[in-house]
């Protein structure tokens, strides 16, 4: 790989993101809501009203009584009140998918504008007549979705922990946040479901005509994401380390094949004629 | 003996079962300026990828600067620049900034340095800190220029340099190619189908209609085949009656002038001399021997 012209291009497109509103206002919205809005409206209410006087809490309990025996059975029923233990599963393990969300979501934006944004600007041309080999363009473009899906995701889960800390200290009186499984998460899996995420936008975006129609399939790998959000708010099984480091090694694996697999279609020819010509 | 740069020989290439260049074959010499002529369509754009390799022929040898452009594509763009009609820059980015990212990708030495050498050439040094998307058409093609010449290529290839461009504009860029050409011996291929600006500036033509050649030579070399005839218009006060002067056809009679066919050039002495012994002539200029009369009339010929 030619490190100085990927280093040119990965600097290249992560200003373009950057100077670009339209690109990062919906790519920063979601984030910011999952880590300022979401946070707060789980922990203020249950500091302040007795969640067990309000009632309805019967599908809550239901999930408490449901936990398999171990540590976080054992550090739950050790809460105070039902307020600690509703904040402490909901802030530790049921938003968790979410964080898998905004790095997939940044990725697919990122990774959809990649080949298919440079052929609506008309620069592919020029980028593809440069003395550079299609390994080192896609290994850039995939490190300019890459790197800041990453860095976003780490910037949402220390904003997340920040004002989740400072939301619920009052009532717990420690620090809650985070848990082992939240370092799995973010050092662990959303890297490999980033790079998985980016692979697939890029690839697909250098099939596609244009941005729109990029986004548009990249975005069905959420479709996954959601699925485990759902899955354990219906008690079907629980974001734990466990699962973290075999679905964090699943997906590392997939990626590596799927680099491997897609790095032997680069060609110049297809991509200009389906692309440029 | 003279050196070759490009040859491609029976190339051809179709798009979607189209064929779009025939059994195209030619060489281009080191440190000659070609015009590569044809109408829109005629295959002078896919010719110009083909030989950066950006697209593969589908029949057919090419050598760029002693290599393949398909299998050792990167060794054939390292000594080429290129500037295509189609391709574009970032315009949120400014001149310095696109210049300083192609040279990254060009592994150009001193990048910043070269940059505003080449932005000073081309014109553009007071507008390097404006974003591209405020240039016009003509500041753009002079900023294509300065980027295909960024890494000093052996070989340019320049694909309708000069559309969009205002006359004064056209005129300062031929010049730029021409002093470019004579100064570093750059191998300069021009691709176009505006034949009054290439005229001066080309040593050899290329024709090409529908992606086949039709012909390739020096302007002298195709004009001695082709135009074989020319037409002189005299700027006389004579009255000639008949249709000829001392053998010579007259082909036409205006208000002030005469115009008569000749079969070779060396005839204009010979004629000028006879008029001049019987009366005053103001001026004379030959018609229909230029480029244009030659390109339809290969044309003409060949298509």
């Amino acid at each position: 790989m030619n490190k100085r012209a990927a280093k040119a291009i990965i600097a290249k497109d992560i200003k373009a993101i950057s100077s670009n509103v339209q690109l990062w206002l919906p790519m920063l919205i979601i984030p910011l809501v999952f880590s300022i809005v979401l946070p707060l409206a789980v922990v203020l209410p249950a500091r302040f009203y007795e969640l067990d006087r309000i009632g309805n809490l019967e599908p809550i309990l239901k999930l408490f009584n449901q936990l398999p025996p171990g540590r976080l059975r054992a550090t739950l029923f050790a809460l105070d009140s039902v307020n600690q233990q509703y904040i402490y599963l909901t802030i530790n393990y049921l938003f968790a998918p979410f964080f898998l969300l905004i790095p997939l979501m940044a990725a697919s934006v990122i990774g959809a504008n990649s080949f298919a944004g440079e052929k609506e600007r008309k620069t592919l041309e020029t980028l593809l007549f440069a003395p550079l080999e299609l390994k080192t363009l896609f290994g850039a473009k995939i490190l300019a979705a890459f790197l800041p899906a990453c860095f976003l995701t780490l910037a949402c889960s220390f904003l997340y922990g920040t004002i989740v800390n400072l939301a619920a200290y009052p009532l717990f009186q420690r620090i809650i946040f985070p848990e082992g499984n939240w370092l799995l998460l973010i050092l662990w899996v959303t890297p490999a479901v980033s790079l998985g995420a980016v692979l697939i936008n890029v690839f697909i975006s250098a099939k596609v005509k244009g941005f729109q129609e990029a986004y548009q399939l990249g975005c069905l790998v959420i479709l996954p994401i959601l699925g485990l959000f759902v899955a354990q708010l219906a008690g079907v099984f629980l974001v734990n380390s466990l699962f973290l480091c075999w679905l964090g090694a699943a997906v590392w694996i997939i990626d590596f094949f799927a680099l491997k697999a897609g790095s032997r279609f680069l060609n110049r020819d297809q991509l200009f004629t389906s692309q440029v010509s | 003996m003279e050196q070759t740069v490009i040859r491609l020989e029976k190339v051809a290439k179709a798009f979607a079962g189209v064929p779009v260049i025939n059994d195209l074959s030619f060489t281009v010499r080191k440190g000659e300026i070609l015009g590569f002529l044809g109408p829109n369509g005629s295959g002078k754009t896919t010719t110009i990828r083909l030989l950066n390799g950006v697209i593969a022929a589908d029949a057919g040898q090419i050598t760029v600067a002693g290599f393949d452009p398909v299998t050792a594509g990167n060794e054939v763009r390292k000594r080429c620049g290129v500037l295509t009609e189609s391709a574009a820059f970032y315009e949120p980015m400014t001149a310095l900034e696109n210049l300083l990212f192609f040279a990254e990708l060009y592994g150009v030495k001193r990048p910043k340095a070269r940059a505003e050498e080449l932005l000073a050439i081309c014109g553009l040094q007071e507008a390097a800190h404006k974003k591209v998307a405020v240039f016009s058409t003509g500041m753009k093609k002079r900023l294509g220029i300065a980027k295909a010449l960024l890494h000093r290529p052996e070989i340019l290839f320049l694909d309708e340099p000069a559309t969009g461009l205002d006359p004064e504009g056209a005129r300062s860029l031929m010049a730029y190619i021409k002093e470019l050409n004579r100064a570093s011996g750059v191998t300069i291929v021009l691709a176009t189908h505006q034949l009054k600006q290439v005229e001066e500036l080309c040593h050899r033509f290329l024709f090409l209609d529908r992606g086949r050649l039709l012909e390739i030579g020096t302007f002298r070399e195709l004009a001695g085949k082709y135009l074989t005839s020319i037409s002189l218009q005299v700027e006389t006060d004579l009255t000639i009656s008949g249709s000829q002067f001392k053998g010579f056809p007259i082909e036409n009679r205006l208000p002030g002038s005469l115009q008569f066919r000749l079969e070779r050039k060396e005839q204009i002495p010979l004629l000028l001399k006879e008029l001049l012994a019987v009366g005053p002539v103001y001026s004379c200029t030959i018609q229909g021997y230029d480029l244009e009369s030659l390109y339809f009339r290969i044309k003409e010929e060949k298509a």
